[in-house]
């Protein structure tokens, strides 16, 4: 095995988003099969902070900055992964678009759901805050999603969660993605209420709603 | 009162100090609202887009300009209150928008829970004022919202109260409303009568809404509590000093915005500050962490002689159990004992922030009276107080329960419990309740028993007619 595998495996495990670049390069400049490192290498990294993570030894920022330099080093190999280079395929879980409701800038929660759904496979297109529900569909549609994940921290944004599933409604697209809704004072029952796929109360769970929902 | 004690040196003082006027002066401020841009700009400030780079020499100037304390006028005058100098001001939580019930149930805080809070607030002895946004009542369209919160503490106590700060639009509506119930508004910008919270959006901004808010405010010459909440470790940086530097740099960018607008408004130093729980990423406000954030701004708000808000009843407990309690009582006697004056948040909150409680708002009240009473000290100033004569009287081995001086002395002298329970044990099992329980049925009894004070019903009639004025023109 490449040695460069494990040292792309420890710069995840590190959280060393520089060196997750300066390895994923190397990989594209020497012709190393970029399927391989990210099986042997990122994902490996990813899951050992994930296992730390589940049996409480890893913290917050171990798996935010994990998923940081994970994501970081994936970039640099997707164009390769795209031209179908390398033995076998990498897919990943399922694309995400994730973002925080219009006129709400809270974003921590939605950040560390980003994060974890990250070091669970996922690929995440993080859309920032204080987004339009165009903006999540433009976004969804551009790098063919399959769920839109919307965070509000309000009772007076909550509403744009709802705004969102009508829009898609409206513009018929609401079979081709599901929607995902959370923050602080949503609820399950709001969830159902305004037509969404799923509710998750943490991050752990919306990790296990999104397995569900594409599994 | 007690004399206050510091958790900062001078010279840590003058560190953080320091810290916070560089991040001002070379990281800058972020205010994403045109015209508080405007007001740095003709104050001679350097300016980048909607950054805002602060001189030193500036800020201390300015901040020099916030009176140390000021009055806030209630409807009814024996309700005003000195914020400032010695003086401490308990009202309930702020901005929940869940109830969490005895029983562990949770639903949305709605209207009759924010009347019922302020009802509570207006009968407790120790809640100063019914305070503001005492549950966010998800069950009122938000346009009229702050039309209507602003309605239950005016008709429901004579005690002060907060006014909306979301926007200015909102800010304002409130401070008419309240010139309506004063008479006038250069009534209320002579004796000011509404407080309000403005927040900063950590790390290193202020955003439209809040500073709409705080323009309204300062125009009208009316208190404000300029507030930063860092969660060190996410918002902020994970060293209590850099969180604090970090805090510090933000309430001061906002009072020097305030006094820029009108020299002489009153402001509140505010603190919120808490840690993040880095397993979860939340909030987390029942700690060590937060009672030191909260006594060192006391003591900042000491340096730059003005009053501070921070503390109260704070817990990540979900439930009213030994955690809310051991929780609560020490965040709201740091707070306290270290020389805060306003403290939102003093009874009600659960699960940081998120819900009120009715339970653990009596068991917060609770801990308020117990602590008011700490405050109070020894009193030595008479010779009945020293008590000489009766130890005289009763000698070697008697005991002092049926002297006068016992009789007179011990209901002021003594705290007396509204909830504690302080029976024996086969008294205690006879019902074998716990807090919660007892708590439940404690503020049942209040709100059974409670009038709210009367209403001028011509004032009731300006104040229902702007009401119905505004609420008609805002929901079209
Ligand atoms: C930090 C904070 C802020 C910071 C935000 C900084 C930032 N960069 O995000 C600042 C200071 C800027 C801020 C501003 C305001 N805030 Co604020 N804020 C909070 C606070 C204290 C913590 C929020 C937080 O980050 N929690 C930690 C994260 C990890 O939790 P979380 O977001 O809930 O996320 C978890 C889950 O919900 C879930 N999740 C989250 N998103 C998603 C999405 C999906 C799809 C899924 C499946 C799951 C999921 O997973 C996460 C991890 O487990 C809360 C109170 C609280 N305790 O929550 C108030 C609170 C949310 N804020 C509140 C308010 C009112 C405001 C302000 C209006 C001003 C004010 N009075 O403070 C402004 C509004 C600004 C705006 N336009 O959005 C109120 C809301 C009340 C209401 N009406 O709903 C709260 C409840 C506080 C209170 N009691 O007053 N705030």
């Amino acid at each position: 095995m490449n040695p460069i595998f494990e040292e792309i495996k420890d710069a995840i495990v590190d959280g060393d988003e520089d060196l997750a670049i300066e390895l994923a390069e190397k990989v594209v400049a020497e012709g190393i099969d970029p399927v391989q490192a990210v099986q042997l290498g990122f994902i490996k990294g990813i899951e050992e902070v994930g296992a730390a993570w589940t049996s409480g030894e890893a913290f917050l920022p171990d798996v935010m900055m994990a998923a940081d330099a994970m994501k970081a080093g994936m970039d640099v190999l997707e164009e390769v992964l795209a031209a179908g280079e390398g033995e076998g395929a990498y897919e990943d879980k399922g694309k995400i678009v994730l973002g925080t409701v219009e006129g709400d800038i809270h974003d921590i929660g939605k950040n560390i759901v980003g994060a974890l759904l990250t070091s669970a496979g996922f690929k995440v297109y993080d859309i920032g805050i204080d987004q339009k529900a165009e903006d999540f569909v433009a976004k969804a549609d551009e790098v063919g999603a399959k769920i839109i994940a919307a965070s509000s921290l309000l009772t007076t944004t909550m509403k744009s969660q709802k705004v969102l599933v009508e829009y898609l409604d409206a513009q018929s697209l609401r079979d081709k993605y599901k929607v995902i809704i959370g923050g602080g004072p949503t609820s399950a029952k709001w969830g159902e209420d305004i037509g969404a796929d799923g509710w998750a109360e943490t991050a752990d769970e919306a990790v296990e709603l999104c397995k569900k929902l594409l599994g | 009162m007690l004399p206050k004690f510091d958790v900062l040196t001078d010279e840590q003082i003058n560190k953080i100090h320091k810290n916070s006027l560089k991040i001002l002066q070379e990281i800058g401020v972020e205010f994403s609202y045109d015209p508080a841009i405007e007001v740095f700009k003709k104050h001679g400030q350097r300016v980048e887009g909607h950054r805002v780079f602060l001189d030193p020499d500036f800020v201390e100037n300015m901040v020099e300009k916030a009176p140390a304390q000021f009055t806030l006028h209630a409807r009814n005058p024996e309700h005003n209150l000195v914020c400032g100098g010695e003086n401490i001001i308990y009202m309930p939580g702020y901005g929940a928008p869940f109830v969490y019930d005895a029983d562990g149930g949770k639903r949305d805080a709605t209207m009759a829970d924010y009347d019922n809070f302020v009802k509570l607030a207006g009968a407790s002895k120790n809640m100063h004022m019914t305070g503001g946004t005492v549950v966010e009542p998800t069950d009122v369209e938000d346009e009229i919202r702050h039309l209507k919160m602003a309605y239950s503490h005016i008709i429901n106590s004579d005690k002060c109260f907060m006014g909306s700060s979301s926007g200015y639009e909102h800010a304002r509506d409130s401070i008419e409303l309240t010139a309506v119930l004063h008479g006038g508004l250069d009534v209320i910008k002579e004796k000011p009568a509404l407080i309000c919270l403005v927040n900063s959006v950590t790390p290193l901004k202020y955003d439209d809404r809040m500073l709409g808010g705080l323009m309204a405010y300062a125009e009208a010459g009316q208190p404000m509590v300029i507030a930063s909440l860092v969660m060190a470790g996410s918002t902020g940086p994970a060293t209590l000093a850099g969180a604090m530097s970090l805090q510090n740099a933000e309430v001061l960018a906002g009072i020097t915005l305030t006094q820029c607008i009108n020299s002489g408004t009153p402001v509140v130093y505010g603190c919120t500050s808490a840690v993040t729980d880095m397993s979860t990423g939340s909030l987390s406000i029942g700690n060590p962490e937060n009672a030191l954030f909260v006594s060192a701004s006391a003591q900042f708000a000491r340096f730059y002689g003005v009053p501070c808000r921070g503390g109260g009843g704070l817990t990540d407990a979900k439930t009213v159990d030994a955690q809310a309690g051991y929780e609560s009582m020490m965040t709201l006697f740091a707070a306290s004992t270290t020389g805060v004056n306003f403290v939102m948040h003093t009874a009600g909150i659960l699960q940081y922030y998120m819900a009120m409680s009715y339970e653990k708002f009596m068991v917060d009240d609770e801990i308020a009276g117990m602590v008011l009473r700490y405050l109070k000290g020894f009193d030595t100033e008479s010779d009945e107080k020293m008590a000489y004569d009766v130890i005289e009287t009763v000698g070697p081995g008697g005991h002092f329960l049926t002297q006068k001086h016992t009789r007179k002395n011990f209901k002021t002298e003594f705290f007396r419990p509204a909830l504690s329970d302080r029976q024996s044990f086969d008294g205690w099992s006879k019902d074998s309740l716990d807090t919660n329980q007892r708590a439940k049925l404690k503020w049942q009894e209040v709100l059974a028993n409670y009038t709210p004070p009367e209403l001028d019903p011509a004032v009731k009639e300006k104040v229902e007619a702007f009401i119905e004025k505004r609420s008609k023109e805002l929901l079209k």
